[in-house]
């Protein structure tokens, strides 16, 4: 035998090595069934449950009318406003005192008041006045209430006013928006919470993970002893991703496969696009988990570590929340956030069949991001298994 | 005889608290040795609270706008001056044809486009009829939700702009007042305190416990614990006393914190507030205890805390989005996730100023929760080592 073979044989090329590390990486994560089950269940569910349970057209309200009129006009008003389904009778009451004790206990969450006289008001051409009693907690609903209510009897003033115009004379022309909205045309949640959620279920699941398995070893002590072994820690870094690169992969599917099936998420652009981005990322959540294991000593601090950083990574996407509703101040936080370059690159790819071109400066930051914090991780990695 | 063998009432209650308190003790001093965990579990309400008060928010002010005016003239620059002077809309970019919307949508850069046709002007002289065109990109069904109302509402008063003077001071005939109680000024951190008041203290109770006992399991200790003269149930809630402790010191901060940096009311009774807090983190506690039985693995914990307790208490307490308006199975689901009554009692008690007079249902609720969860773990728990 030569030397060089021997040689050879007593530390194997890098490609050996990344190999074997690979090798049993995925093999031990694999043999794991219960968190395998974990990790591709647990997306799927969470698919379905944000998908039925996240909608951002409120309606439904629960609401009570208080008519003090009890006319056949106030009754025909009470009924054209329950009409559309944006508010919904929870009881029929009276009283206001009544209306104003189930806003308290939270059975309504809108009281409408038609006040006396109001047939006789309108018929004479003197002014009357509805009055509307919301519950506020919830800012979002108060305000589709307080204007589903106002659109309605607004309409109704402005016919009785034109009406009025036209018999005194004049004529009123109506000037009108003709909206017509593109991608998602009766704006249905899911086409755009699913690609928030792929965003969410990825982070979750590889962030956390790496970072309570790699303090978990390092709780055992199973990391000092691949130090005796002549794998360098490079290697070991890359080999100890790789398992959750594949589930990463899976997980995206899983969620497209769901979206698209359950929830009539379109699949418009190039899905080369998407795999491309989910690269990225997984480098960025994966990166920050490495990091985030590199400075805490047990499992319970590298979890909350994990939550520290992903709680407000996806409060801070515009998954939930438009970005451009935030603070300046906020805003500037939200660009050092790879969750929402990847929701973005979604949502543009999956919705408006966006372009590689289209995307670059999302991808670019992502890609910038995902470098930046391994580099930093596997600087960190060596010291401590120092 | 009998009075040495079997010990009166009083010094085997003695004896049980002496152990509880050691087990406690052993508990805290595993905490104190560990200061970061208790570091994160008190910041991370802080934090939350801090983006959820300043990031949680739908409305948008200046939203981008692409123009595409090819009438140019006076009146159509009036119309287009009725869209940005008020700050609602911020003109980005002018384009000169229609289809060129779609690239600036791809690349994210404005949100809607304002297509004004040639002959505008004279239809508006002429009085006639007309409209102008919005293509609003749907992507982001909460920004295009935006965009057509406000479109809507700037052109309803553009075309009030157009009548002759003495009418536009008519008053309508049909006036909506509306009154909003409990929260005004529409503030999220109101809104969101609650919420994530609940959220926080499902996490730390849940999630803390589970890791901590799988934790003893995973590095044999419990078997020790067993074969020291502590009982089961001394072990159990020496345990879990510090964590209950340091949920109702969560509970205090946030609230607190909510109070004095959002201005969060406080209207209701206290009591209410720490009996059916106290009640829910002893449910919460008792489901993590369950889950680290069963599990015995702090990784596989975390996943299954997550999916059972974070997920729900999120999704399905109303904390974010209204229950009313999910479909009728994941209703019936949100009355099993005590989070759901928690939310209800906070809100009720924080910005309604209600008492146990209302929320004694939100009370019971947690009641029977943890009373049925305690006695799941209970009989889980395994008596003897296999």
């Amino acid at each position: 035998m030569s030397p060089i073979q021997k040689r050879s044989r007593r530390t194997p090329s890098g490609w050996v090595q990344l190999k074997s590390v690979f090798r049993k990486e995925v093999l031990q994560t694999v043999r794991d069934k219960r968190i395998m089950v974990l990790l591709t269940v647990a997306p799927l569910i969470q698919t379905i449950v944000f998908g039925f349970a996240v909608d951002f057209d409120v309606d439904r309200v629960p609401s009570v009318v208080v008519d003090h009129d009890a006319t056949l006009e106030s009754r025909a008003h009470e009924r054209s406003l329950l009409a559309d389904g944006t508010l919904v009778a929870s009881a029929k009451l009276s009283e206001l005192a009544q209306a104003e004790r189930q806003l308290d206990e939270g059975e309504a969450a809108a009281i409408v008041v038609l006040p006396k006289g109001l047939e006789r008001n309108l018929l004479a051409g003197r002014p009357a006045e509805v009055q509307v009693v919301l519950d506020g907690t919830d800012p979002n609903r108060a305000t589709v209430a307080a204007g589903a209510v106002s659109r309605y009897f607004g309409e109704v003033g402005r016919e009785l006013a034109s009406d009025r115009m036209r018999q005194a004379g004049f004529n009123v022309p109506s000037v009108t928006v003709v909206p017509r909205v593109l991608y998602n045309p009766s704006l249905r949640t899911p086409p755009f919470i699913i690609p928030g959620v792929m965003g969410m279920l990825l982070l979750i699941v590889t962030t956390i993970v790496t970072a309570m398995g790699l303090a978990r070893e390092r709780e055992t002590g199973t990391l000092e002893q691949v130090l005796v072994t002549p794998i360098r820690p490079v290697y070991l870094l890359i080999g100890k991703m790789a398992p959750f690169l594949v589930i990463g992969f899976i997980d995206v599917g899983l969620v497209l496969t769901g979206g698209a099936y359950l929830f009539d998420v379109p699949l418009r652009g190039n899905l080369a696009v998407v795999a491309l981005a989910a690269v990225l990322y997984l480098m960025s959540t994966l990166g920050m988990g490495l990091l985030i294991s590199t400075i805490s000593k047990t499992q319970q601090q590298s979890f909350l570590g994990g939550f520290l950083f992903t709680l407000p990574a996806i409060l801070l996407s515009g998954v939930m929340t438009p970005i451009a509703a935030m603070p300046p101040w906020l805003q500037l936080v939200t660009a050092l956030n790879p969750v929402r370059y990847f929701v973005e690159v979604m949502r543009a790819v999956l919705l408006k069949s966006a372009t590689l071109s289209d995307t670059r400066p999302q991808l670019l930051a992502l890609l910038a991001f995902g470098v930046a914090i391994i580099s930093l991780s596997a600087v960190r990695f060596r010291k401590t298994l120092q | 005889m009998s009075e040495r063998t079997r010990p009166g009432l009083w010094t085997s209650l003695r004896r049980f608290l002496i152990r509880t308190r050691a087990m406690s003790g052993k508990e805290m001093l595993h905490i104190r040795r560990d200061p970061r965990t208790l570091y994160l579990a008190l910041g991370m309400p802080v934090l939350m609270l801090t983006l959820f008060g300043y990031g949680v928010r739908f409305e948008i002010e200046h939203l981008p706008l692409a123009l595409v005016d090819a009438d140019h003239t006076a009146v159509s620059r009036e119309l287009v001056q009725a869209f940005v002077s008020n700050g609602e809309f911020e003109s980005v970019v002018s384009l000169s044809a229609p289809e060129q919307a779609e690239a600036e949508f791809r690349a994210q850069r404005v949100g809607a486009a304002l297509v004004i046709p040639r002959g505008f002007e004279q239809d508006v002289i002429a009085k006639r009829d007309t409209n102008v065109q919005l293509l609003v990109d749907g992507a982001d069904g909460v920004v295009a939700n935006q965009m057509l109302t406000k479109s809507d509402a700037v052109l309803r008063a553009f075309s009030r702009t157009l009548l002759p003077l003495h009418l536009q001071q008519i008053e309508p005939p049909l006036q909506v007042k509306v009154w909003t109680r409990y929260n005004p000024s529409g503030a999220s951190a109101i809104y969101m305190v609650p919420g994530l008041a609940a959220y926080l203290m499902a996490i730390s109770a849940v999630l803390l416990t589970a890791l901590t006992v799988a934790g003893e399991w995973e590095r044999g200790s419990m078997e020790q614990l067993f074969a020291s003269p502590v009982g089961r149930l001394e072990i159990v809630l020496g345990k879990l006393l510090p964590y209950l402790a340091l949920g109702l010191v969560e509970l205090l901060v946030v609230v607190a914190f909510g109070m004095i940096a959002f201005g969060v009311p406080f209207r209701g009774s206290p009591i209410a507030l720490f009996a059916i807090g106290f009640f829910f983190l002893v449910g919460m506690l008792g489901q993590g205890l369950v889950i680290s039985v069963i599990t015995k693995n702090q990784l596989v914990a975390t996943q299954a805390g997550a999916l059972s307790a974070l997920l729900p208490s999120m999704l399905l307490s109303g904390m974010l989005f209204p229950i009313e308006n999910m479909p009728a199975p994941l209703q019936a689901a949100s009355h099993a996730i005590p989070a759901r009554y928690l939310v209800h009692a906070l809100r009720g008690v924080l910005l309604k100023g209600n008492g146990l007079e209302v929320l004694w249902p939100d009370l019971l609720a947690q009641v029977i929760f943890a009373v049925a969860i305690i006695a799941v773990a209970t009989a889980r728990f395994p008596r003897r080592l296999a």
